[in-house]
């Protein structure tokens, strides 16, 4: 009885600092971005007004902050995934791009268009998350066969990936829309109809598309796949003791780039979403920071799943309060840049204190 | 090709490679002692952000440097605090730093220039070594440069003999490859990876005002947009050595220079590709396809004592 009583009462306190601490951390951050509200001379009351406003203050509001999480999410899981067998994951960016570029291209010039029903927007849903499973499990054989750092490799790939979309959509050869006149710009051309996401509730109104579910079930089946199957003992064998494992008979090339794989799809998946769910043009600016955001979420996590979600729901409803601030309290959106880099610092130096509790147990 | 043209090219190659050469010396140093600096992108923004406010309010561009190199102190500091001290992550770290410094410079260059973006930033002046600056030819496009790049390759010299004959250039080795080793020798390995990001930020600071007040003589947000992403890249190409490491800057230039070189000679090649070109090379490298490359044993794993 006693036993069971003070188990719970460590997890509390578990629960205490797991959330606690990024709790504090993230109200630290905003509170001194008020302070920087205010130094800037505009009042608080109505800069935090119009952040509210383009976070959540209207359906379309909160729809479009809930769609940008959704590529966050995504990211972070993939950030997860791969931590568990020790690999971290800086290549979100490429990803994204990747995917954004393949599901352009499917959605445009691959004729899914013409698929049958939900088809048309599942193929190139598909092949983004496929070609972002390519852009990981490339870092991951780099990895597994010559020992290259993962971390180097996915943030070359990243700025590959990205000025690879940026040729893709200045180059008619490619993604970049005829030219009629010299003002044409430099992106590609709306995607088809059939080929967005459909809307939840089919109201533009309220634009929240039909990732959110997708994002949901992923969650759980990476969730269930870390926790309980033969393949997430594998990663987190592979991750603790890589000799061990091997020796064990866990195939190790195969883990690792199974890993890297998984989490490149779910990158190449975010930018799908980002194409096919609000964006619908391919532009240079397309990927902007979001696997950069993403990756943040998934590092703040520690692990969790239910840490990735609250990370990109928070990123998310901040990147859209934040372009608000800039257009209704000219309060440039760089705050935000701000606030984030104050939240990764202060969780990244919080964790110091967090590992010293747990270790303590 | 004309030797005009190519004067020119080796003229541009040089400018575009030097805040590189800056950084990425800086990053190696880093590096080689165990800390990888992703923040070197931050600490190069911060330099060519303050570097041209100095600048601009006092007047002199020489102030404006030294107030460049100031200003990174803090940053610096908080890079080795958080990556030493409280051995966080060193790539989370790294990107939190760049993350808010773009921030902080965006917001601070609206709030100090705002309306008078435009206003004339005084710049650090040109200089050619004499003689060197006579040349037919080369000498005007190729050696008549910012004198900053001149006062950098010294300071790159400087480092290139501490690292290869001092003792403490034995000791940041140590620290990189052998930390337990290097601690029980009686080496403070904190206090000198302090010191090495400490020397990143110096160097990548002066890179900064080689971009604001040495070549464009303006401030834009966001300016670095990669640059020092691109020194850790040429230090990885460079096989964390320094020679090879500069090779690959002047590389890394070239390419870059190319892309103002080509459409003249008509030749036409996306940009893209090019600028994407040091990305693809330094994959290549690490991927082991430009012969083996050996990372510092202990790069970017916090030290216990």
């Amino acid at each position: 009885m006693t036993k069971t009583l003070s188990l719970n009462a460590l997890s509390l306190n578990r629960l205490g600092v797991s959330v606690g601490i990024p709790l504090a951390a993230v109200l630290l951050a905003l509170a001194l971005g008020a302070l920087l509200v205010l130094a800037i001379g505009v009042p608080v009351g109505e800069a935090l007004a119009a952040f509210a406003d383009g976070a959540w203050g209207s359906d379309y509001a909160i729809a479009a902050s809930i769609n940008r999480a959704l590529a966050f999410s995504l990211v972070g899981f993939g950030f997860v995934l791969a931590a568990r067998a020790n690999l971290t994951n800086v290549g979100g960016e490429g990803q994204i791009a990747v995917g954004g570029m393949l599901a352009t291209a499917m959605s445009l010039y691959g004729g899914a268009a013409q698929l049958p029903g939900p088809l048309a927007w599942i193929a190139p849903l598909a092949v983004a998350a496929l070609g972002g499973a390519l852009w990981g499990a490339l870092a991951g054989v780099l990895k597994a066969k010559a020992g290259t750092n993962e971390v180097i490799s996915t943030l070359l790939l990243s700025f590959i990936a990205v000025w690879l979309l940026y040729w893709s959509v200045q180059s008619e050869a490619l993604l970049r829309q005829p030219m009629n006149n010299s003002a044409t710009l430099p992106e590609s051309l709306e995607i088809p109809e059939l080929t967005r996401l459909p809307l939840l509730t089919g109201d533009a109104g309220f634009p929240l598309h039909v990732g959110l579910p997708i994002a949901i079930v992923l969650a759980l089946v990476v969730a269930v796949v870390l926790a309980r199957s033969v393949f997430g003992f594998q990663l987190r064998a592979v991750g603790l003791n890589p000799v061990a494992a091997r020796k064990a008979g866990i195939p190790l090339t195969r883990s690792i780039v199974a890993a890297m794989a998984l989490a490149g799809a779910l990158g190449g998946l975010a930018g799908g979403f980002m194409l096919q769910g609000d964006q619908y043009v391919l532009k240079a600016g397309f990927s902007s920071g979001y696997g950069f955001d993403g990756l943040v979420v998934g590092l703040l996590a520690r692990g969790s799943i239910p840490g990735v979600i609250a990370g990109a729901l928070l990123f998310g409803f901040m990147r859209s309060g934040g372009i608000n601030l800039e257009m209704s309290a000219n309060v440039p959106t760089a705050l935000v840049g701000v606030i984030q880099g104050l939240i990764i610092l202060l969780l990244a130096a919080a964790a110091f204190w967090i590992e010293r509790k747990e270790s303590a147990r | 090709m004309s030797p005009e043209i190519l004067a020119v090219f080796c003229g541009s190659t040089v400018r575009l490679a030097a805040p590189l050469f800056l950084a990425a010396t800086g990053e190696l140093v880093s590096e080689r002692a165990g800390v990888l600096n992703m923040s070197v992108e931050g600490m190069m923004l911060t330099g060519a952000f303050a570097g041209a406010v100095g600048s601009w309010a006092t007047g002199n561009p020489m102030l404006g440097l030294i107030i460049g190199v100031i200003a990174v102190i803090p940053v610096a500091l908080l890079q080795a605090f958080l990556s030493n001290t409280l051995r966080a992550n060193q790539i989370v770290t790294g990107i939190g730093i760049n993350i808010l410094v773009l921030g902080a410079t965006t917001l601070a260059y609206r709030e100090i220039f705002g309306a008078r973006s435009r206003s004339e930033i005084p710049g650090l002046a040109k200089w050619a070594p004499p003689g060197l600056g006579e040349l037919p030819v080369f000498g005007e496009a190729l050696f008549r440069q910012t004198w900053l790049l001149y006062l950098g390759l010294a300071l790159i010299a400087l480092t290139a003999w501490v690292l290869a004959r001092t003792a403490l250039g034995l000791s940041i080795h140590a620290c990189g490859v052998a930390p337990k080793a290097a601690d029980k020798s009686g080496l403070s390995v904190t206090r000198t990876r302090y010191a090495a990001v400490l020397f990143t930020g110096i160097m990548s600071a002066l890179a900064g005002c080689f971009l604001s007040i040495g070549d464009i003589h303006t401030f834009t947000e966001g300016m670095t947009s990669g640059a020092g992403y691109l020194a850790i890249a040429a230090v990885i190409f460079g096989n964390w050595k320094i020679g090879r490491t500069l090779l690959a800057c002047l590389l890394f230039g070239a390419a870059t220079a190319l892309q103002f070189q080509l459409p003249a000679l008509g030749i036409e090649v996306p940009n893209a590709l090019l600028i994407m070109l040091p990305y693809l090379l330094a994959l290549l490298a690490v991927g082991g396809l430009v012969g083996r490359q050996t990372a510092p044993a202990a790069l970017t794993v916090p030290w216990r004592a």
